[in-house]
């Protein structure tokens, strides 16, 4: 699709990537303020949606805009944006990572069963929580090489990989949700800083080192070219496959923090510990703009899906819709907006995968 | 998406139904080389086997279950066989399928994994000879005299009475009065719809509490958390209590008062005596006042017992009642005051009344 090279991401204008009917180089000259901050979370549809969903919601309930409803939604927004973030990299190659719920679960035990704990007598402090992190890089490398070295496709290998995790998970809960003692710890995601939740600080630094490494980084940017058209890319003599299995360890690294996050906030380490979050994230990605099929999207694009999802969530609870209708009127919400989103995009995204 | 890389576009297509088949023929072939287990029942009564088939020995349930059934193989002295099928239907029916192999009559005390496997693994036992009871799921218009005298009975735990009761010890922690908000399970389940009814019947005796909201958390922990959240931002002090359908989403809903600085004055109840909630039951800091017990060892003891006494003959199961082949069973509530009976194994001797009457802690009948 983008057949300006690989070094050619997103053009800042507009929000998607540079067509083949315009060969010439992005426009050298810096754009406005306004426009960076369009080019970086996309312009159209999703951010437009979920202004009117915000503005919605503070008309039509007493309670949504305030403070502590903010500092509650920030904190619900937290662990579904790093996973969401890790997943927009894959999702950015037209792959798939279906071991978020394992990973979460599994980084979670690690992280509280080296963590003072009320299981063993372990107290390895942050030595602990970079274990945590570290266990879903693993399995972020696990899923890369297995995808990329032996040819399986990427949703198959990740519902393997996810199994896994759950099953390692299980070993590790042996029963009984283990507890997480070191207040120390446990105070980096639980509670406030003035009215922000720490999870939410974060969330917010995780998506700052994510926009980095997706703007200045090889991994960011050739991701968007292998997703676009990976023989190209191979021809131009890049190293696909090792940008590929990067891509999975960045996503593999964000369920593994909100494995540790959701561990911090919960007090436990648990096998279900990121139940739901699996499709939720990708939904998230997809209704920020990232497509499926690869190439085109963004981390910032992300933000928009993941905050949309939480504030219909929060938003129709406020509300008080009845539970039993809730589940379709976020469904139908999510699909009106994917359709409205994709609009314009329907001729250029020619197959649907 | 590059997997089938250098293939034309149908060849991927084509490559990816490949695939699908041959998982499909795959998952085919398994089931029909279990199938080829016939059975070799042989009709020594005195040499029961004893089975127990359960989820995982890894949750504290199961667990328990399976200790109570250890008790009662103690007073007969014999080895339980346990079956661990972790959470998958298929290993389920295979292991039961491989019982037959072992050319004895069994007496099998088994929670089914869904009410759609409940058939299946009861037609398994009666080709084989053996004796089952089943506890929790089955289908409801299939009840064991429809299949024969080889499904001994089904156990079940009518969620209704006993939340209108641990619903009434939440209000009276309340004083009688205030706002509660409620967290339901996954709202098409029947423990997560007789649950909520019990709580409504306990609101109709209690007009000075009143229900804010209900939502669901679907059972899970971390939704709970959120959830509860949204809400304390909705009602705000109004919350004077939190009921949820488990001890899981309680457990989550403490974490969300704890953050809003509520907890130990917002009282909690749940359901299932899971070992944290026993814990916080215990400590009372929190103020998590009850949760409720379907006692595991008893489930596993007792209806063991009722299996293996059908199996050996010392009940004739053609002569039980449509009510004793398909009961609930009794449910306790949690509180401070017993809880320590709750958090260790029974011993035999106080196990015993229960294992000699399995239908001691009848409560009513399911139809």
């Amino acid at each position: 699709m983008s057949q300006s090279g690989p070094q050619v991401a997103d053009s800042p204008a507009t929000g998607t990537p540079s067509r083949a009917s315009s060969p010439t180089p992005p426009d050298p000259t810096a754009p406005s303020g306004f426009a960076r901050v369009r080019g970086l979370i996309g312009g159209g549809g999703p951010a437009v949606a979920l202004v009117v969903l915000i503005a919605f919601f503070s008309i039509a309930t007493p309670n949504f805009f305030s403070v502590s409803n903010a500092s509650s939604l920030l904190s619900q927004l937290s662990i579904l944006l790093v996973i969401s973030i890790g997943l927009t990299f894959v999702i950015l190659l037209g792959s798939l990572d279906l071991s978020v719920e394992g990973v979460m679960a599994s980084s979670s035990l690690v992280f509280v069963l080296l963590a003072a704990n009320d299981r063993n007598d372990l107290s390895l402090g942050f030595v602990a929580l970079i274990a945590g992190v570290l266990t879903g890089s693993l399995f972020g490398l696990l899923n890369g090489v297995l995808h990329v070295y032996l040819k399986v496709p990427s949703f198959m290998v990740t519902l393997g990989t996810g199994a896994i995790g759950v099953g390692l998970a299980t070993v590790l809960f042996g029963g009984r949700a283990p507890r997480l003692m070191d207040d120390g710890l446990r105070g980096l995601g639980f509670g406030n800083v003035g009215i922000f939740p720490k999870l939410a600080l974060i969330a917010i630094l995780v998506l700052i080192v994510a926009l980095l490494v997706q703007k200045f980084t090889r991994v960011g940017r050739y991701g968007y070219a292998i997703g676009g058209d990976e023989p190209v890319v191979r021809l131009s003599g890049v190293n696909v496959e090792r940008y590929k299995v990067l891509s999975f360890v960045l996503a593999g690294t964000g369920s593994g923090i909100a494995g540790v996050m959701a561990a911090m906030q919960l007090g436990v380490g648990d096998v279900s510990i990121g139940a739901g979050f699996q499709f939720t994230a990708i939904t998230a990605v997809v209704l920020g703009g990232t497509a499926l099929v690869g190439g085109i999207g963004g981390v910032g694009k992300t933000l928009v899906g993941a905050a949309i999802i939480t504030v219909l969530a929060n938003g129709l609870i406020l509300l008080g819709v009845n539970p039993y209708v809730q589940i379709s009127v976020q469904g139908l919400v999510i699909v009106v907006a994917v359709v409205a989103t994709g609009w314009s995009l329907r001729k250029r995204v020619r197959a649907i995968k | 998406m590059n997997t089938f890389g250098s293939l034309p576009r149908w060849g991927k297509r084509a490559a990816g139904v490949a695939t699908i088949m041959a998982v499909a023929i795959g998952l085919g072939a398994c089931s029909s080389a279990a199938d080829d287990n016939k059975p070799a029942a042989s009709g020594d009564k005195s040499d029961v086997l004893l089975v127990q088939g359960i989820r995982s020995l890894s949750n504290s349930y199961h667990a328990n279950w399976a200790a109570g059934g250890d008790l009662f193989g103690e007073s007969v002295g014999k080895k339980v066989i346990v079956l661990s099928d972790e959470a998958d239907s298929q290993k389920q029916l295979s292991l039961v399928k491989g019982l037959a192999a072992k050319g004895q009559v069994y007496a099998l005390n088994i929670d089914p994994n869904t009410s759609s496997d409940t058939e299946a693994i009861v037609r398994t036992v009666t080709e084989a000879g053996g004796y089952v009871v089943t506890q929790w799921n089955k289908p409801d218009d299939l009840n064991p005299w429809d299949i024969g005298d080889h499904w001994v009975a089904h156990i079940g735990f009518d969620g209704t009475g006993i939340g209108k009761d641990v619903s009434q010890t939440l209000f009276d922690s309340m004083g009688g009065e205030g706002g509660i908000i409620a967290l339901q399970g996954i709202l098409d389940n029947k423990p997560a719809k007789q649950r909520f009814a019990g709580l409504q019947e306990a609101l109709k005796a209690n007009p000075g509490i009143t229900l804010l909201d209900d939502q669901t958390a679907n059972w899970s922990r971390t939704e709970a958390l959120s959830v509860t959240q949204t809400l304390l931002a909705k009602h705000g002090d109004k919350v004077k209590g939190v009921w949820a359908a488990n001890d899981e989403m309680a457990l989550g809903a403490l974490e969300a008062l704890k953050a809003a600085g509520l907890a130990g004055k917002v009282p909690i109840i749940g359901f299932d005596a899971v070992p944290q909630a026993l814990d916080e039951i215990k400590s009372g800091t929190n103020k998590y006042v009850a949760t409720v017990s379907t006692d595991p060892w008893w489930q596993g003891g007792a209806a063991l017992s009722l299996a293996y006494k059908a199996a050996t003959g010392e009940i004739d199961v053609s002569k039980l009642s449509h009510d004793q082949r398909a009961f609930y069973a009794e449910q306790s509530i949690v509180t401070k005051d017993n809880v320590e009976k709750y958090t260790k194994a029974p011993t035999l001797e106080a196990l015993k009344p229960d294992l000699d009457d399995p239908f001691k802690r009848f409560s009513a009948a399911i139809n």
